[in-house]
């Protein structure tokens, strides 16, 4: 008798951010088509944004989504002021930036621990962890409460910061506040340190290893860090952002309201492997020894180093605000915000969000956005995230297809994927 | 105690962010015990958009066909429908243009189709009955701790009707509309953020939603904007970003730009 294949769907991937399937079909020859459903619906900000007034434009970016909104704020009022030609001052720059680490550390934290961690202890959720594992459930809450924190204190909220703005900050914390930040990263660095030997010991799935190219933001400066001019490739290329089109062509897919990206014609990844991949020679201090130290999991090949990647970057990124903090205090005090002229023109600015590049291209006419393009990590990643769910079920098409539906969304959760982020973006 | 609350959230098209600040708040773990979470996908995969609820939560704007379906579900599956923020009861920053829906897919998507259908976003309350409204984008935690314990103990949660500027003014904050001369929307917005933007020196955006347009005793600040040299069509435009579905929206600030003296 014939075997009868159905198709293995997963309607909505549970513990990732925004409402995406997997939709698998198998034949007797195998596995025929592995498809990342993106159902959320279409949000269109770019469409959206023109012709409207620059700094309401701006107020509306962050809104793409809530888990990197910091990301999106800070991205958008780089990618303005290199438009209107303004650049801010080093201290305002080093503020930004702890800034967008208060939105790396917090999204690292809930992702290992609150969507992450529970497939590999057997739950369905990190609620249902709260009794067994309350050392890691309280570790995750400190991490994720300190990013939330930073995020208050310089950008008015954990999410959707609106003291964030063109030329500075609308206010500034006093100096006192800044040294209790420092003191409340000390203190978290042995948390993440935790929080790394507890990665270390989680399976990375042989079935999905292969070769992948990565792209990461190249830091200015001579730190690991999360701004840059140039796009750095795992192949040796190396590109300013200004030409980002030339290298990376999007496309439409009829199961997806996000577009998909190639690289050279070949799907690519971004994200906290591909920083290390890219850019792990930058790396200092205590996270540089634990890098060293584990360069084995730490492998290119492999899509799940991604959350021990992430892990690795908890670490960093805690000691690194102490350092930028210092950076900003050593020029105490300064001014806010500086008065910005809006003149016409055209800027991109691309970082690194904490699932990876992040792209913002907008032009100014009249003071009024006239054309914006924003390409976001997330929808980078789905071509090669739908490659490695496929290398996934091509190994297990024939067990169990609940067995199957769970690899296949670990697959997806290594990723971390933002589909909010990722429906709407489209360039004009 | 007896039988548990059972509670569901659900997310229509949003940025997920009312669910994330609902999960960030350190009392849930206080809630965990004494309730049962039926629907949670961006915490729990045992999840089920179609299992009978108490309490269900929404998020986001109605913004595909299948999502209307999706409401229709959940109002027939719970007792209690609370929408959440700023997508779920006024349509959210995506309801922030006057372009077709065909003009808005051109652009992003050129000729190319989707196999799902998309729709102009709109608020919950256009699809189902909805039961009480939590505001802002995001909304506060204590938004949802106050709703939440009110629901909890058989009352309910009021809506607030003095606007943004009665906090920012006790807080003692400068006033970004009187001394900067920037069109901070304090005075026509929902209060409950305890003025946070305004405290920072920042313009108010009105993420919270018009406040009832009969308050009237905030009239007079509001006719500052003209004297600012703000005009009508200038704080018509902030106020759509988040109120574009309110149908008063024009007819209030007529009023407010109608009330001042020459």
């Amino acid at each position: 008798m014939k075997n009868v294949y159905l198709p293995i769907t997963v309607d909505h991937i549970a513990r990732v951010e925004g409402k995406g399937g997997v939709e698998i079909v198998v034949s007797e020859e195998g596995v025929k088509e592995v498809k990342l459903n993106i159902i959320e619906g279409p949000r269109f900000f770019e469409a959206i944004t023109v012709g409207k007034k620059l700094d309401e434009a701006l107020a509306i970016y962050p809104r793409i989504c809530s888990f990197c909104s910091a990301a999106h704020k800070l991205t958008a009022v780089e990618a303005a002021e290199k438009a209107v030609g303004f650049t801010p001052g080093e201290e305002i720059q080093a503020l930004r930036e702890v800034l967008y680490i208060g939105d790396m550390v917090e999204s690292h934290a809930l992702h290992l621990y609150l969507l992450v961690l529970p497939d590999y202890l057997g739950y369905s959720g990190p609620l249902h962890m709260v009794e067994e594992y309350k050392k890691e459930i309280g570790i995750a809450l400190e991490l994720k409460n300190l990013g939330s924190w930073i995020m208050e204190v310089l950008g008015s909220r954990a999410i959707h910061q609106e003291n964030a703005v063109l030329g500075g900050f609308g206010k500034l914390p006093d100096k006192a506040t800044l040294e209790e930040m420092k003191r409340k990263l000390r203190e978290a660095l042995p948390k993440a340190e935790y929080t790394f030997e507890l990665f270390t010991k989680l399976e990375q799935y042989e079935e999905v290893e292969g070769p992948i190219t990565h792209l990461a933001v190249k830091p200015r400066g001579n730190a690991y860090g999360i701004y840059g001019d140039y796009i750095k490739a795992s192949d040796g290329n190396e590109f300013p952002s200004e030409e980002y089109r030339e290298h990376i062509r999007e496309f439409v897919v009829e199961h997806s309201f996000a577009k998909h990206s190639h690289y050279h014609g070949r799907p690519f990844m971004v994200g906290a492997i591909s920083r290390l991949v890219n850019n792990s020679n930058l790396l200092y201090g205590k996270a540089k020894e634990l890098y060293e130290g584990h360069r084995d999991l730490l492998r290119s090949t492999n899509p799940f180093a991604n959350n021990l990647a992430q892990a690795i970057e908890l670490v960093y990124f805690t000691e690194r605000a102490i350092d930028l903090i210092d950076e900003a205090l050593a020029r105490w005090p300064f001014k806010a915000r500086d008065e910005v002229e809006i003149r016409d023109g055209f800027g991109v600015s691309t970082t690194e969000a904490p699932r990876g590049v992040l792209v913002y291209a907008l032009k100014v006419e009249n003071g009024r956005v006239s054309y914006a393009d924003i390409i976001t990590p997330t929808a980078f990643n789905l071509a090669m995230m739908e490659e490695h769910v496929r290398m996934m079920a091509e190994k297990h098409y024939n067990d169990d297809p609940e067995r199957l539906k769970l690899l296949a969304e670990m697959v997806v959760r290594a990723y971390d994927p933002c589909i909010s982020c990722s429906v709407h973006v489209a360039r004009l | 105690m007896g039988e548990k609350i059972r509670i569901g959230f659900y997310a229509l098209t949003s940025c997920y962010g009312c669910q994330l600040q609902f999960a960030m708040m350190d009392e849930l773990l206080q809630l965990i015990p004494n309730v049962e979470v039926k629907c949670w996908y961006m915490l729990e995969r045992d999840s089920s958009e179609v299992e009978p609820v108490d309490i269900a939560f929404i998020e986001g704007s109605v913004s595909t066909e299948e999502e209307v379906e999706l409401v229709k579900k959940i109002r027939e599956n719970a007792k209690t429908v609370v929408a959440v923020g700023a997508c779920a009861t006024q349509g959210g920053v995506q309801s922030w243009t006057d372009k077709p829906l065909e003009e808005l897919w051109k652009t992003v998507y050129g000729d190319a189709k989707v196999k799902f259908q998309p729709k102009k976003a709109e608020p919950v309350e256009n699809y189902i009955k909805v039961d009480y409204k939590i505001y802002g984008c995001p909304p506060e935690k204590r938004d949802f701790l106050y709703t939440l314990g009110t629901l909890l103990i058989g009352s309910w949660p009021e809506d607030i009707d003095y606007p943004v500027c009665l906090e920012c003014r006790l807080n003692g904050n400068p006033c970004v509309l009187l001394e900067k001369g920037e069109p901070c929307l304090g005075p026509i917005t929902r209060a409950g953020c305890d003025a946070r933007c305004p405290a920072y020196g920042i313009a108010c955006i009105g993420c919270r939603g018009a406040v009832g347009y009969d308050v009237a005793w905030f009239d007079s600040l509001a006719r500052v904007f003209k004297e600012k040299g703000l005009t009508k069509e200038e704080i018509l435009e902030r106020m759509r970003m988040f109120n574009a579905h309110n149908p008063k929206l024009e007819e209030m600030v007529k009023r407010i730009f109608e009330g001042v003296k020459e």
